[in-house]
């Protein structure tokens, strides 16, 4: 016994590859801890300041270890171009929430400390989630994640909406995750192994594929994952979800949640589970197909931008998918690159609905209306935003799609890429009325049309600049123009991605 | 392989006969006269005082967790104790990591006034 | 390798970015100047096209997404030649018509640039000499019109729904269309490095089954754009509520990229398919002449009856190009060119006409216009005379070079499309005879065409007595690059008919 024990040794850590994920978490408790000081202006301004400091080091540490591709704490985590792409995104996805949470109500009412190290505690999940190869690291990345959102959706405490949107989030998520665990424990049973490499060696050594237990943890886990990427059928909690939590929250929720469950997608499936990919495949290219057709059809004719929104985002997750399911190199850096697309035009709408929702008080399409006349940046982001989601080019959604029909017709799959541009055509029909209530003269000059009160010209309308934050124009302004640059000059987005699999199964 | 489970299947199956066998004989056989005194609360022959819709003070539940989940975390606390000299220098750090950071969280636990009983 | 189409593709965007910029006052003018330079530009460029050379001229040719294999790649070609000098006409005669008339009177600076990423994208279709550019411009030169639907439509309430209806529609062609470009490209490339450039692409033709499906598309999403019956859903709503000067541009030379699009694109990239596809275009084509003309001839408001009748020619122009033979393609592209011409002065006698009967653009509120106006009168008339395709203008010349190509082709089906011919007289003449003769109508205040009005309108009609006077401008220009086009089809055609 003693002799076992004896043998015992810490594993190895390469400190400096795991540094990204220290300064996510070292960054949480700082700002927790700063959240507790008396002067409120500290609380009101240095903290998330200090969050925006801390995913800025991040990304720093991350530019350090661009170039590695090592194995962290035993293989457990591994740093590659993968991890170090998602991180990024967000990171970057992170940056922007935080932004447009400075003048939350939310983050007052949970205090700011707890909201800021919540997100900074999220981020850290998604990175853990995104770099684990094992099935350990995999469910403690996940819920790591997934606890602090839950929170994060309930944080407006006094609004029923807020509440009931965590509390969903809660049930539903506990429901994916235990199924995620429950297909873990079968793909353990079926190899004795938790550790990714291994799974894939004891995979191929036995011959598994085929093997019921093996399908039936593959099954699980589909399902599992499904439902944290919120793609039909398993997306039922996310419109209420979407439109209960507070906006940065669902910000972040929509963008950095894809971008770290497709991580893990592409790295579970593209290793472990890669010699039974006949037996997944069909799946997950059914959920992709009703993702794409139930996101875009539900999406028609909602009222609430951000409802409107959750339904758009299961759609694009569909689009994703379309990458995932080729199974080639062309189609993970597909994903990847989709995925900064769908994050700039994500975070660009979200601005948009943060400021006029402080200034009207509703998510409602008809928020928007007039906004072309009176604050173009706004609309110009919001325009381009939706144009983006839908593909229309000289905009980076454009690239994006045209990279993944690419990835799908070089992997033999066109009729996918048919299937995604029916559903772009599908996504105009709620996209364009959003561009519409922004352009259309005003009915009644002089008058909001969303809340029905007069507007005074001039000094009236800084006012409501002021109230609707610089900080989220800001966001919405550089995510704005990041489109329209990256429509034209597509050029450095692909080097950014470029290689996405490189170092991918070292360690 | 099946086979080494059979006494506990067998064990399963006889406690669930059995216990719903003498749930149902008691209600078939036995006589059922009842009475206020007979389903009143059992309080050592005082009058029952408990009022129906009590409710605990929040606090009470706050206290209650922040209880149950450093007693959690301080329960890991023992075997590390225990085996210290096998584990070495390395657990002795991490330990350390892992109270320091339980500190953290008590501080913020006080500060933010969830100990003061309101 | 030169900078020249660069300059003339990009010099409209830039002065509207400009116009967006100066004082309000200002903008209309920018913006004409703008549309001045490029039609300067584009002369200059039809002078000194060497129509004995062929082949490309003046290739820019730039990697422009490596990874992707698009190459930003343009070339003036005797397909695009003419095509590229109508379009500098058109946008000018546009923008002289929105300075002189003040329109539109709110946001002039954001009209213009819309107005000018409008011609830069419909230039960039026309030069495109790489399959997804030309993809991104024929999707981006829309974008405009919906901006100006909206902003600027007809009727505050019915415009969004119409110009959504317009954008979903023709959208569906072209994003069937990106999917079939990209699967041209990925399957021409058969595992080597993916090129999009059109040259490359007719260096390895596909598979008949991949052209099948893939021609199919193309012509889905021209047909649509055309628009073609039956694929004209979105063009009465469309029509009714765009304003005037940017419907003259789109009627009159947005259609005329999807048929150049035949040429540029369809025929030469998969002629097996176009072979065997033949039959079944040139009956959209004929359904097209025949339920245009149709409907031109019993719609009362004006535009419709403008609509309706592009439908019909636009039938004529693909029953060339279908004829797949020189002679019918020569005749398409010179109708197209016609068309244009004649279309878009068309669309402003629409607004000078419902100017002058209480506001009304129904045919039935109209009657004896032409009393105090002979002027006017007389412009109008060559207009529908061109419209009809008389004798002596160039559009006869389009026509007969169309139905002799065809009766080359298919005798029965051109025999029902000389019907066609004798329809447009029929709707042409009523439209005209309606509304500047017969009984005046209830609100008709005759007068005599402006200055300003006739400032935009003269020279146009000048342009088309022109062309009629000199077919062989265009003609000649076309006609080489008209043979290379078709070549591999009748290559194909030649091989199953011995």
């Amino acid at each position: 016994m003693t002799s076992v024990l004896a043998s015992v040794k810490g594993p190895e850590i390469d400190w400096a590859a795991f540094s990204p994920l220290l300064g996510l978490f070292g960054g949480a408790l700082i700002v927790l801890m700063v959240g507790l000081s008396s002067p409120r202006v500290i609380r009101a301004h240095g903290v998330p300041a200090l969050t925006i400091a801390a995913f800025g080091a991040t990304i720093g540490l991350l530019i350090w270890e661009w170039n590695e591709q090592v194995s962290l704490i035993q293989d457990a985590l591994i740093l590659d171009r993968l991890t170090i792409l998602i991180t990024l995104l967000v990171c970057v996805a992170g940056i922007a929430s935080t932004l447009l949470a400075w003048r939350e109500q939310a983050a007052r009412e949970i205090a700011h400390g707890e909201f800021f190290s919540l997100l900074l505690i999220a981020a850290g999940g998604m990175v853990v989630l995104a770099a684990s190869r094992n099935l350990v690291t995999t469910f403690v990345g996940l819920e790591l994640l997934s606890l602090p959102l839950y929170i994060l959706c309930a944080s407006r405490l006094r609004s029923e909406r807020s509440l009931e949107s965590g509390l969903k989030y809660l049930i539903v998520g506990s429901v994916g995750s235990a199924t995620l665990l429950y297909g873990f424990a079968m793909l353990y049973g079926a190899t004795g192994e938790t550790d990714y490499a291994g799974i894939l060696t004891q995979v191929v050594k036995e011959g598994l594929m085929g093997d019921a237990l093996f399908l039936a943890a593959i099954g699980m886990t589909i399902v599992g994952l499904a439902f944290k990427a919120s793609l039909a059928p398993f997306h039922q909690w996310t419109p209420d979800v979407y439109e209960g939590a507070p906006t940065p929250v669902t910000a972040f929720m929509s963008v950095a949640t894809k971008a770290a469950a497709l991580g893990v997608i592409v790295r579970l499936f593209f290793t472990a589970l890669l010699p039974g990919v006949d037996d997944w495949r069909p799946a997950w290219i059914a959920i992709a197909v009703i993702s794409i057709l139930v996101g875009n059809v539900g999406a028609l004719g909602q009222r609430s931008l951000k409802r409107m929104l959750a339904f758009s985002s299961i759609a694009q997750a569909g689009y994703l998918l379309v990458g995932v399911v080729v199974v080639t190199e062309l189609g993970a850096e597909a994903v990847v690159l989709y995925l900064v697309v769908y994050l700039l035009a994500n975070l660009a709408a979200f601005a948009v609905i943060t400021v006029r929702e402080r200034e009207t008080g509703s998510d409602a399409i008809g928020s928007l209306r007039g906004l072309g006349a009176r604050s173009p940046i706004l609309a110009g982001a919001m325009t381009l935003a939706m144009l983006s989601l839908a593909g229309i080019p000289a905009t980076a959604g454009f690239i994006g799609k045209f990279r993944l029909i690419e990835a799908a017709a070089d992997g033999g799959y066109t009729w996918l890429g048919i299937v995604i541009v029916v559903g772009s055509m599908i996504s105009l029909a709620y996209y364009l009325p959003v561009v519409a209530a922004m352009w259309r003269p005003d009915t009644e000059p002089g008058v909001d049309p969303a809340t029905g009160r007069a507007v005074l010209a001039g000094g009236a309308q800084e006012a409501e600049a002021e109230r609707g934050g610089w900080e989220a124009t800001l966001v919405a302004a550089v995510m704005g123009a990041a489109i329209l640059v990256f429509g034209i000059v597509p050029q450095p987005l692909f080097e950014l991605v470029g290689d996405v699999l490189k170092g991918f199964g070292t360690g | 392989m099946l086979s080494t489970y059979a006494p506990a299947i067998v064990f399963v199956v006889l406690g669930t006969i059995i216990g719903i066998a003498f749930t149902v004989l008691n209600g078939v056989l036995g006589t059922s006269r009842p009475s206020p005194a007979k389903l009143d609360p059992y309080e050592s022959g005082m009058a029952s005082e408990i009022k129906q819709g009590f409710r605990f003070g929040i606090s009470f539940y706050l206290v209650a967790m922040l209880f149950l989940l450093f007693d959690i975390e301080v329960l890991f606390l023992y075997p590390i104790a225990v085996q210290l000299r096998a584990f070495g220098t390395f657990a002795l750090v991490e330990t350390i990591v892992f109270i320091g950071l339980l500190t953290v969280a008590l501080i913020y636990v006080w500060r933010r006034g969830a100990l003061t009983w309101k | 390798m030169t900078i020249h189409l660069s300059i003339v593709l990009w010099l409209p965007l830039a002065f509207g970015v400009l116009a967006l910029l100066v004082p309000r006052s200002l903008a209309r003018w920018v913006s004409l100047l703008g549309t001045l330079l490029t039609l300067g530009y584009a002369i200059a460029l039809v002078a000194d096209y060497d129509t004995a050379a062929g082949g490309l001229q003046y290739v820019t040719d730039r990697t422009w997404i490596a990874e992707l294999g698009i190459h930003y790649k343009l070339a003036v070609t005797g397909l695009n030649v003419v095509l590229l000098l109508t379009t500098a006409i058109l946008f000018t005669a546009a923008a002289l018509w929105a300075a002189l008339r003040d329109e539109p009177s709110e946001r002039a600076g954001l009209y213009a640039l819309l107005m000018g990423l409008a011609q830069s994208g419909v230039l960039g279709a026309f030069l495109a000499q790489d399959l997804a550019l030309f993809v991104v411009f024929f999707d981006l030169m829309l974008v405009p019109f919906y901006f100006l639907t909206l902003i600027w439509g007809m009727d505050p309430d019915k415009r969004g729904a119409a110009v959504l209806k317009l954008f979903i529609y023709t959208l569906v062609g072209s994003l069937l269309m990106l999917v079939g470009a990209i699967a041209t490209g990925v399957l021409a490339a058969d595992g080597g490095s993916v090129s999009f450039v059109l040259s490359d692409l007719q260096q390895h033709l596909l598979s008949n089954g991949s052209q099948q499906w893939i021609f199919l598309v193309f012509a889905l999403a021209f047909l649509i754009k055309m628009p073609a019956f039956p694929f004209h859903g979105w063009m009465p709503d469309g029509y009714s509520q765009m304003p005037i000067a940017p419907l003259a541009v789109f009627t009159a030379i947005l259609s005329k990229v999807a048929a150049y699009g035949f040429l540029q694109v369809a025929i030469p990239l998969f002629p097996k398919a176009a072979v065997q596809y033949q039959e079944l275009i040139l009956i959209f084509a004929l359904a097209s002449v025949l339920y245009g003309s149709v409907m031109a001839f019993t719609a009362t408001r004006l535009r419709l009856i403008l609509g309706y009748s592009s439908v019909a020619q636009l039938g004529f122009i693909v029953l060339g190009i279908f004829a797949l033979n020189e002679r019918g393609a020569d005749g398409a592209l010179l109708q197209s060119v016609n068309h244009a011409l004649v279309a878009a002065p068309m669309i402003f006698v629409v607004a000078l006409l419902a100017a002058r009967a209480g506001g009304s653009e129904d045919l039935r509120d109209m009657g004896g216009i032409a009393k105090r106006a002979p002027a006017f009168a007389a412009l109008f008339l060559i207009l529908s005379f061109a419209l009809l395709a008389m004798p002596g203008s160039a559009n006869f010349i389009g026509e007969l070079f169309i139905l002799i190509g065809l009766f080359q082709a298919k005798v029965a089906m051109a025999f029902i499309a000389a019907v066609g011919v004798a329809l447009a007289a029929v709707y042409a003449l009523r439209l005209y005879i309606r509304s500047m003769h017969n009984r005046v109508g209830p609100q008709v205040d005759s007068r005599e065409i402006s200055l300003r009005e006739a400032l935009v309108l003269v020279p146009m009609v000048l342009v088309v007595i022109a062309l009629s006077l000199y077919p062989q401008f265009a003609l000649g220009r076309v006609e080489q690059a008209v043979k290379q086009s078709l070549s591999a089809a009748t290559a194909t055609a030649g091989k199953e008919t011995p």
